[in-house]
Parts: structure tokens; C-alpha cells; sequence
């Protein structure tokens, strides 16, 4: 018996001293028993390292008992990465997305409601523009604070006005359109567009066509007007007014071709101005025009903040969220990177600094902040992704000759009423 | 009574130990069998994690309504429903099949190139180096060069054809629904045929000189010989790269991603294309996993088709 049992005491024995040990380390180190730890991840901008740190040990200073670990994504690992941590139940506390991702994950149930945080703390809330801020709703709640703001503009090259005698930016949409033409010439084309995440819908919006019904339940799209805004940017794109780049490339393409100075028109949102700039010597004030597009619509595609519905401490996050959005901090990292933050206060000082460092920039960016109510493109759709990718290739179809402008409405129309209701 | 394992052999006085030594032997063998399997373990530890396990969990992910954040639920062969009525799956699969012949046409040409290599032509080191070069790039480099080779505006491709007259007005390759694939395929055979060429360059040098000095002085014709002797014993070569090929073919990702994404409206997208945009665009992981399967299946059958037609034998090892 003695025999037997001695092995099971002696195991049993030593748990219990494990145990005691690590009791006893506890009691004596209280921090090491109650240190958390959160994470965010943020999309593409890892040269701001040096800013997330100070971030993280000024936070150190607020929560000595919380450590703070950063992580980067490239744009299309992003999604796979924060995906695959959702599924493997260690989700990031804090997530930094562009354009509309956030809602798909919102849609879902992935996010934390902000809405009651920003309730209790009005003072946060009211740092925001409100638009921009507004941009982040989901059947009436908040999900995420401004991290970066963007929304498009038109960026011109005035030489090429100049040498098509043409005098200041365009006033409509068929102005924009003939003035394409005018610059189209050899290797020279007069306009081009982004195209990702809504970026071109401007286009179709300030010709007062809307894309869904008031309640996003179906297509309103397939009017006469739209057929007529698509006939005129398959026809630009046919007679060379309109670069065809426009309908097949992405950000690299379309910015590098305008860089390059063949192109008259770049309709695009403000951070393409810094990736220009950095291509073309030829750019300064006297040569590159700033404007909002005819009509002042604009598709946002800003960066926000928010909280995954995974963390184990979303009050520490959203103790993270105030700190970095506060004007302290918005404030650095404009400066260090030459965007605004829809930190009201914060981005005036901004602009205010700008204007006598870098006139231009700040032209592009006070764009920015003009006509905020004019927002289009951002559709609360918890299926966004899919009705884009309903709706795009038709318009494709149309503007490189494939269907007719019609044919392409009236198919597009089919597709995205069938993902509305699926 | 006796022991398991030992050959029970005639009492015959030169054979008295046999029965120790094939108990011997038997545990011999048993300790190889067991070296075998310690060595073995890992791997297929490592292959069942990361390939098995994997493709059965994408196997049973296809028949449910996969939610991120939610509850995940069994809906049947509702995805395969949706395949088969989805346009763009069709459009995408049909540009894989189209892909895929093209590695045919590559190993042709790798062919040709190798014969000519393989000759007694001055500097073939040189040629060699220069045609195998393109292989070890960066796909994501190579379509970034090509992107700009076709170019409409300053692509080379469109310089040179404009210069000599062939054409009136610049081919916008990669805005074209026509052009797109056909400019993508191009580019992709441009890269893999360094590959193809050092399989069928090891091949041709594996086949004994003296088959052709026989066939020579039989009177056979340089033809003759290519036929009769120079392609029967480059099967092996020839099979290998084929499915190298085909492999490459369904999981040429990067290439499309970079030069096209697929476009204009999915002309130049393939299978694998349109998983990871179901997937992590669309957000439909669960369908995502439903096109995997077929694109599973379909590799599984395109590969027993080519091991039939290369004789079924091919990747038999020769204990001889």
C-alpha cells in the first residue's frame, strides 16, 4: 500500500508546492497578478512606428497594469489576418480599417457598439466632425472614432488647361466630360478616376442618381440619367478623353499615370496627392489645381478606430481610443503625416500650420473638411462588398464596349437586386 | 511449439541455426520497420496538420453557413447550388481551363529551346543562364514588369508594334476583355519556361548517346530520331513538367492579382482569383470553400488523366 500510494503523494505534494509558489509570487508582485494586455492592429502604416510607440508608453504612464502590443497589415492581408484571428478566438482588442470593411464586421456582430462610451463621455464624442464621425453608423450606432480622414476631390494639371485654353476647373459633369476631350491628345488623356471602394460614384451621384432606395432594400439605379452618365464615360473613354486606366487599375496605375503629366483630371481622394507629389518633380502650386469635384460630392474613404466584439477588455481599449484621439495626439500624428483626423481642433491647427509650410498640402487637404454633408458612396450595407462587386464589372462592361450602357444598368441592376436579397 | 516470427526449417546438420537467424533477421527488420516510422512520424504529423486536416475542414466549411462572429450552421449543398448558378464561377473556371493549356504550348516551346541548348551551339551556357533567368523573379516583380510592357500609352509592346506598322492605334492589352488573359498567359509562359527548359534539359541528357549513334547509322533521320527515340524517352520529363504545369496553372495567384485583379469584369480571372475574393473580400468563407472543393476535385482528376495518358506508371519507383 505504502508502496503504491507514494507516487500520487508525491505528485499531489507537488502541485500543492507549485501552487503555493506561485500564490505566494502573486502576493508579493500584486501588478504581475493584475497586468492585462490589449493589442491593435492597423492597416498599412507601419512607417508611424515610432509615433505608436510613444502611444503605447504614454498609455503605460496612464495604465501602469497594461501592456499594449501593436501589429501592422498590409491592405490585403489585413482582412486574412484579422479573419483568421477572429476564428482562432484571439481577435486584436483594437482594429484600424479603411473604407467600408468595418461594416461587414459590424453587420456581424464583430464590433463593439460605441455608441454608450461616447454617451457617458459627450466630450469625446464632440471632438469629431460629425460627418466624418457619422460615417461609422450602423443602424443608429457608432462603431469606430476617426482614425485618418479622406474623402475625394479633383486634382488638375494646369499646364495642360492652359494648353487647351481651357481657364479654371470644371462647373458640371458634361463641362468635366468636354474638357477630357479637349485635353486628349497623342499620348495625353484628360481625366481619369479611381475606382475602388465606391471611389467613382461621385460621378454618377452629382447627375442625381442614386444607387439604392431610401430603406438600401433595391436598386434605384436604372434611370435614364444613370444610362446618360455611363454613355458619356464610355464615349470619354472611347474617344481617349478618359484614360481607360481608370476602369482597370487601382492606385499605383491611375496616380502614376497622372504623375507622369499626360493626364488633365485625377478624380481621387487626398492621399493620392502625397503618392503624386513623391512621383512628380513637376508639381507645385502654379501647375497643380485643387478642387471638389462639380456638385461638391465626395466618397469617403477614411481610417477608422474601433473595438473587436472579442476583446477580453474593451474598457481598456476604449481608454486607449480616447487617449489617441485625443488633440494631443491627432495633433502629432498630422504633423508627422500630413492627413487630417476629424479631430475638430486638432485639424484646424493643422491646416493652420500647413498653410504657411506647405500651401499645397494644405489646399488638398482643406478640401477635405468642405462640404461634408455632401457624402456619397458610404451606403450602411452590411453586404457592401458584394453589391459592389454586383455592380462594378457591368460598369466595366459598359465603359470598355462590351454591353451597352443600358444593357450594362439594366444587368447591373438584376445582379445587385439579387444580392440585396439573398 | 514455435516462436513466432522463425521459420520453421528441415533439421538438416547444416541448417541447425537457421530458425535463430531469420528470428534475427524478422527482428531486424522490425527495428528498420520502426527507424522507418521515426522518421517518418514528423512529416506526416506535419502533412496531416497542415494539408489533411485542412482540406477536411474545408470540406465540411462547404456545406455549412459560416458566420465570423456568429452561430455557424449546417445548410447542404446550398453553396454548390450557388456555384452552379453563379455566373462568375463559370467565367472563372473556364479561364483556369484556358490557363491551364497553355502549359502545353510552354512546354513546346521549352522544348524547342532545350533541343537547341542541349546542341552543340557556341555559348549554350549563356542561353541557358539567359532563358532560365526569368524563373527565379519575382512573380510579383514580373507582373509589374509586364504591366508596363503592355502599357497602351508607353508600353513597349505597343511601341514596337506601332513602329512597324502593324498596327494604326495602341492594343489596350490589359483593358481588354479579349487581350487581358491571352496578356496575362503570355507573361506566365515567359516565367516558367526557364523551369520547364531545366526539366526537359535533364531529361535529354539522361538519354544514352549511343541510342542515336545506332539510330544513325540504321539511316534515321534527324526527325526519325526526335520522334522515335528523343520524345519517348523524354516522357518521364515531359509528364513531370505537365503537371507542374497544370499545379502552377490552378494556383497562379500573384500573376493575375498583379496585372489584372482579375479584370475587366472577371475576364482574366481564375478560380484561385475568385476563392480569395470570396473569401477575404467578399467575405464568404464558407463559399469560398465550396469553389475550393471543386477546384480540388478537378486537380485530383486532371492529374489521374495525365498519369493515364503517360502510361500510369508515372512517379512509380524503380527498385531495380
Amino acid at each position: 500500500m505504502l508502496h503504491q500510494g507514494s507516487p500520487h503523494r508525491f505528485r499531489t505534494f507537488a502541485r500543492s508546492l507549485a501552487a503555493a509558489l506561485c500564490l505566494a509570487t502573486l502576493a508579493v508582485n500584486p501588478a504581475v497578478a493584475q497586468q492585462k494586455k490589449i493589442s491593435f492592429l492597423t492597416w498599412n502604416i507601419s512607417d508611424q512606428e515610432e509615433l505608436f510607440k510613444e502611444w503605447i508608453a504614454e498609455f503605460k504612464k496612464l495604465r501602469p497594469d497594461v501592456d499594449v502590443e501593436w501589429l501592422d497589415k498590409k491592405g490585403p492581408e489585413f482582412p486574412t489576418y484579422y479573419q483568421t484571428q477572429v476564428i482562432a478566438g484571439t481577435p486584436p482588442d483594437i482594429i484600424n480599417t479603411q473604407g467600408g470593411l468595418w461594416l461587414e464586421y459590424a453587420a456581424a456582430g464583430g464590433m463593439v457598439d460605441l455608441t454608450p462610451y461616447m454617451a457617458k463621455e459627450a466630450d469625446v464624442r464632440r471632438r469629431f466632425n460629425v460627418d466624418y464621425l457619422g460615417n461609422w453608423t450602423y443602424e443608429g450606432k457608432n462603431y469606430m472614432l476617426p482614425f485618418y480622414i479622406s474623402k475625394t476631390l479633383l486634382f488638375y494639371n494646369k499646364t495642360m488647361f492652359k494648353e487647351a485654353g481651357l481657364s479654371g476647373p470644371p462647373q458640371s459633369f458634361d463641362q468635366m466630360m468636354d474638357y477630357a476631350a479637349k485635353m486628349s491628345k497623342g499620348d495625353k488623356t484628360g481625366f481619369m478616376t479611381l475606382n475602388f471602394d465606391w471611389l467613382y460614384w461621385p460621378l454618377f451621384r452629382m447627375n442625381g442618381v442614386e444607387l439604392l432606395t431610401p430603406d438600401l432594400k433595391k436598386a434605384s439605379f436604372n434611370t435614364p440619367e444613370a444610362v446618360k452618365v455611363l454613355d458619356a464615360l464610355t464615349k470619354g473613354t472611347g474617344n481617349g478623353g478618359i484614360n481607360k486606366i481608370s476602369w482597370t487599375g487601382r492606385w499605383v496605375e491611375p496616380n502614376g499615370a497622372f504623375a507622369a503629366g499626360n493626364v488633365g483630371m485625377l478624380h481621387a481622394h487626398s492621399p493620392a496627392f502625397f503618392f503624386i507629389r513623391g512621383q512628380a518633380p513637376w508639381i507645385n502650386a502654379d501647375t497643380l489645381g485643387v478642387t471638389n469635384v462639380p456638385g461638391g460630392w465626395a466618397t469617403p474613404n477614411s481610417h477608422g478606430l474601433g473595438i473587436s466584439k472579442g476583446s477580453k477588455h474593451p474598457d481598456i481599449a476604449w481608454e486607449f481610443l480616447k487617449m489617441v484621439t485625443s488633440e494631443k495626439w491627432t495633433e502629432k500624428f498630422s504633423a508627422r503625416r500630413k492627413v487630417l483626423t476629424g479631430n475638430i481642433a486638432s485639424d484646424k491647427t493643422t491646416l493652420d500650420k500647413m498653410k504657411v509650410d506647405d500651401p499645397l498640402a494644405a489646399a488638398v487637404l482643406q478640401t477635405q473638411l468642405e462640404q461634408t454633408d455632401k457624402l456619397t458612396g458610404n451606403w450602411r450595407l452590411a453586404n457592401d462588398s458584394r453589391v459592389k462587386d454586383a455592380f462594378y464589372p457591368e460598369i466595366q462592361n459598359a465603359v470598355l464596349g462590351r454591353k451597352t450602357p443600358a444593357e450594362a444598368i439594366k444587368d447591373a441592376e438584376v445582379k445587385v437586386n439579387r444580392v440585396l436579397a439573398r | 511449439m514455435s516462436e513466432a516470427g522463425t521459420i520453421q526449417a528441415p533439421r538438416t546438420p547444416g541448417r541447425r541455426n537457421v530458425p535463430r537467424r531469420a528470428g534475427a533477421a524478422g527482428s531486424k527488420r522490425r527495428r528498420e520497420l520502426l527507424l522507418i516510422w521515426v522518421f517518418l512520424v514528423p512529416s506526416l504529423l506535419v502533412f496531416f496538420l497542415y494539408r489533411v486536416l485542412p482540406l477536411i475542414w474545408n470540406l465540411v466549411l462547404s456545406f455549412q453557413q459560416f458566420s465570423l462572429f456568429g452561430v455557424t450552421r449546417f445548410t447542404g449543398f446550398d453553396h454548390y447550388v450557388d456555384m452552379w448558378n453563379d455566373e462568375v464561377f463559370w467565367i472563372t473556371l473556364k479561364n483556369t481551363l484556358i490557363y491551364m493549356a497553355s502549359a502545353p504550348v510552354g512546354i513546346a516551346l521549352a522544348l524547342a529551346v532545350s533541343l537547341m541548348v542541349n546542341s552543340e551551339v557556341r555559348g549554350r551556357n549563356i542561353y541557358r543562364t539567359i532563358v532560365f533567368l526569368s524563373y527565379p523573379l519575382m512573380t510579383v516583380a514580373v507582373g509589374i514588369i509586364w504591366r508596363w510592357l503592355y502599357d497602351e500609352k508607353v508600353g513597349l509592346f505597343n511601341f514596337v508594334l506601332r513602329s512597324l506598322h502593324l498596327i494604326d492605334k495602341p492594343l489596350p492589352f490589359l483593358q481588354s476583355f479579349e487581350l487581358a488573359l491571352p496578356a496575362v498567359l503570355l507573361a506566365n509562359v515567359w516565367q516558367i519556361l526557364g523551369f520547364y527548359m531545366i526539366i526537359l534539359l535533364a531529361g535529354l541528357q539522361n538519354i544514352p548517346q549511343n541510342l542515336y549513334e545506332a539510330a544513325s547509322i540504321d539511316g534515321a533521320s534527324g526527325r526519325q530520331q526526335f520522334l522515335r527515340i528523343t520524345l519517348p524517352l523524354l516522357r518521364p520529363a515531359i509528364f513531370l513538367a505537365f503537371v507542374i504545369g497544370i499545379m502552377t496553372s490552378f494556383t497562379s495567384f500573384d500573376l493575375v492579382y498583379v496585372m489584372t485583379q482579375g479584370g475587366p469584369s472577371h475576364s482574366s480571372e481564375l478560380l484561385i482569383n475568385y476563392i480569395y475574393r470570396a473569401a477575404f473580400e467578399l467575405s464568404r468563407i464558407d463559399y469560398a470553400a465550396a469553389l475550393t472543393v471543386v477546384q480540388f476535385l478537378l486537380l485530383v482528376v486532371l492529374t489521374w488523366l495525365g498519369n493515364r495518358l503517360s502510361g500510369g506508371d508515372a512517379g512509380a519507383v524503380e527498385t531495380d
